[in-house]
């Protein structure tokens, strides 16, 4: 216990160890590879970066309040071939920009549904979410992928720079003050935290648990949505399940996260620099020569490690008790 | 005149009757135990006292008002607050999180936390109970069981709570922190206010108690004060009364005295 708040140098390396790991990542891919530091290859990890940091955001949100959300992914591969089909058909792009949102947002809030009206577990509710999802994105395509020229006015939206940083960048940096600001600064993050933190102390203070949980699942879903619209913007494509390979790195980063900075809590900071991290993780080894299945395997080990790390942490975290994820402590 | 007054309060779970025609008068300022045995009503009267359940039977005053509490918020707002057993405090939230628990400071112009403003008023709740923290950003699983019970009591204060039920406050403490305890409970007394408490623990009664309320079967076998004119009412009869349901004047078993006191 003593060792999550506690000072000294052991206090200083269970908030920050993870951290620095990253960083030494960082300087190690910056000394191996010449290619790593590059302009062009810093814009690709920190566009990848972007859409996984926003996602995993999403992810965090309604881990505070200690439901886990395992329909992210799929949730955001609708959202974008739904905003695709609209552009390509040559809607407005304000009008598949709202579509993609909404979409995300009404994911999310079926979410919030299931667990709060319906009280399924969100494991089992998301992961249903999960597969309706991904069947609607291969209902509505039929399996086909969108591909065009589409107007700039839309793929400006996550192309291109402003003021010296990619367009992505400042997305991130946006979602991520805005999601900061409201779990450490106002009254409904507070609420969401002590939902997450103590759900009956919570009821009993007079704070409507089940609203702030519904409310997290759909943020969730509104960040999914927002994800597939860039996703879509970025590439000028959609296709069913593109963003399906974010599934895995989303919970990676919001569990390597939970070990940095607010050890054994899901916190934004922790979160945006686990995806930077994860990212830079994935880029180095591919510009190494690692073939592409190293990822999935080294993701894999970073999510074993993550919990493990910050085992004395988590093992209180109201979320791991539910998930029965430490037993026997 | 009570501050609270039950008539012929009567609490039905399906076939159990778990109450039957109680009536109490809490008197403002008074510290009032609640003693019996397990299943004896206690629990079901406590969720009746604080808004958690309406009774099958029977009328709530409160200021000589027919009342009906719509929850424990309701309860709270209205001045009585109850402080569960385990259920009190958030552990990994800082001691202003939980003294502000859903009520809490914001600042103009963004109405954003007022983050100062509430660890200095959680300071200023906790210096009331003679009770002083370092950091009131502390995570309260960090504080002794004592502090726990000062920082579930300060957010009572907050809301200005004139009645205050504690639920089994020392049942998980040692001899120290339930002096701390039962010191914490002479403040609030000592300040006006209103304290109900439930307890098993019969030394503590009648060292903080003014008065003590008996129940068992679901009835009120026993309602009187801890000091009269024949002097202190002792632990050992308190203990007979749970038992027995009255003060038969036969000594209780030595046996079961000791295992009890």
């Amino acid at each position: 216990m003593t060792a999550i708040n506690g000072g000294g140098m052991s206090g200083f390396l269970t908030r920050y160890g993870a951290a620095i790991a990253g960083l030494l990542v960082f300087a190690g891919f910056a000394l191996a590879s010449p290619v790593f530091l590059t302009a062009g290859n810093m814009a690709v990890v920190f566009k990848e970066t972007a859409f996984l940091g926003i996602l995993a955001i999403g992810f965090t949100l309604a881990l505070t309040t200690a439901e886990i959300d395992l329909s992210v992914a799929e949730v955001a591969s609708l959202a974008a071939v739904v905003t695709g089909a609209l552009v390509h058909g040559g809607q407005a792009p304000w009008v598949a920009i709202c579509a993609g949102l909404a979409v995300g947002t009404a994911c999310g809030a079926a979410n919030g549904i299931a667990v709060t009206v319906l009280r399924v577990p969100s494991l089992i509710a998301t992961l249903g979410t999960a597969a309706i999802a991904k069947g609607l994105g291969f209902m509505l395509t039929q399996g086909v992928a969108f591909v065009g020229r589409w107007p700039s006015s839309f793929t400006g939206l996550a192309r291109g720079s402003t003021m010296g940083l990619p367009n992505l960048v400042w997305w991130l940096g946006g979602v991520g003050l805005a999601a900061w600001v409201l779990v450490k600064w106002t009254r409904l993050g507070a609420h969401l935290v002590a939902t997450g933190e103590a759900d009956e102390a919570a009821r009993l203070a007079g704070i409507r648990t089940l609203s702030m949980k519904r409310l997290a699942l759909t943020l969730a879903g509104a960040c999914a949505g927002l994800t597939a619209v860039l996703l879509a913007s970025s590439l000028s494509s959609a296709a069913p399940g593109m963003a399906n390979d974010h599934f895995l790195y989303a919970i990676a980063a919001v569990l390597l996260g939970m070990c940095m900075f607010e050890p054994g809590r899901p916190n934004i900071p922790g979160t945006i620099f686990a995806a930077l991290t994860l990212k830079v993780l994935g880029n180095g080894l591919v510009l190494l020569g690692a073939e592409y299945y190293w990822q999935d395997i080294v993701l894999g080990a970073i999510i074993l490690a993550s919990v493990a790390l910050s085992a004395a942490g988590m093992g209180r975290a109201p979320f791991v008790k539910k998930l029965n994820f430490r037993t026997g402590k | 005149m009570a501050l609270l007054a039950l008539r012929g309060i009567g609490m039905r779970y399906g076939a159990v009757q778990a109450l039957t025609g109680i009536d109490l008068d809490v008197t403002e300022g008074e510290v009032l135990a609640l003693c019996g045995d397990n299943g004896a009503g206690k629990s079901s009267l406590v969720k009746i006292l604080s808004g958690a359940q309406a009774p099958s039977e029977g009328t709530l005053t409160l200021d000589g008002d027919a009342t009906r509490f719509r929850g424990p918020q309701d309860a709270l707002r209205r001045g009585v607050a109850t402080i569960y057993q385990d259920l009190a405090v958030a552990p990994r939230l800082s001691i202003w999180q939980n003294v502000f628990l859903g009520s809490e400071l914001t600042r103009p112009p963004f109405g954003l936390l007022d983050k100062r403003r509430m660890a200095e008023a959680s300071r200023g709740y906790l210096a009331r109970l003679a009770v002083t923290i370092a950091d009131m950003d502390t995570p309260v699983e960090r504080l002794s069981g004592g502090q726990r019970q000062a920082v579930a009591i300060c957010r009572a204060l907050r809301w200005d709570a004139r009645i205050i039920i504690m639920d089994e406050p020392t049942a998980a403490l040692g001899v120290k922190e339930t002096a701390q305890v039962l010191d914490l409970i002479r403040r609030l007394h000592a300040e006006g206010r209103t304290v109900i408490l439930v307890s098993h623990a019969m030394g503590d009664v009648v060292a903080v108690a003014q008065r003590v309320v008996v129940l068992k079967g679901g009835r009120k076998v026993a309602d009187r004060p801890v000091q009269d004119s024949s002097g202190t009412l002792e632990a050992a009869e308190l203990a007979q009364i749970i038992i027995r349901g009255a003060a038969s004047g036969i000594p209780l078993d030595p046996f079961l005295k000791n295992r009890l006191i």
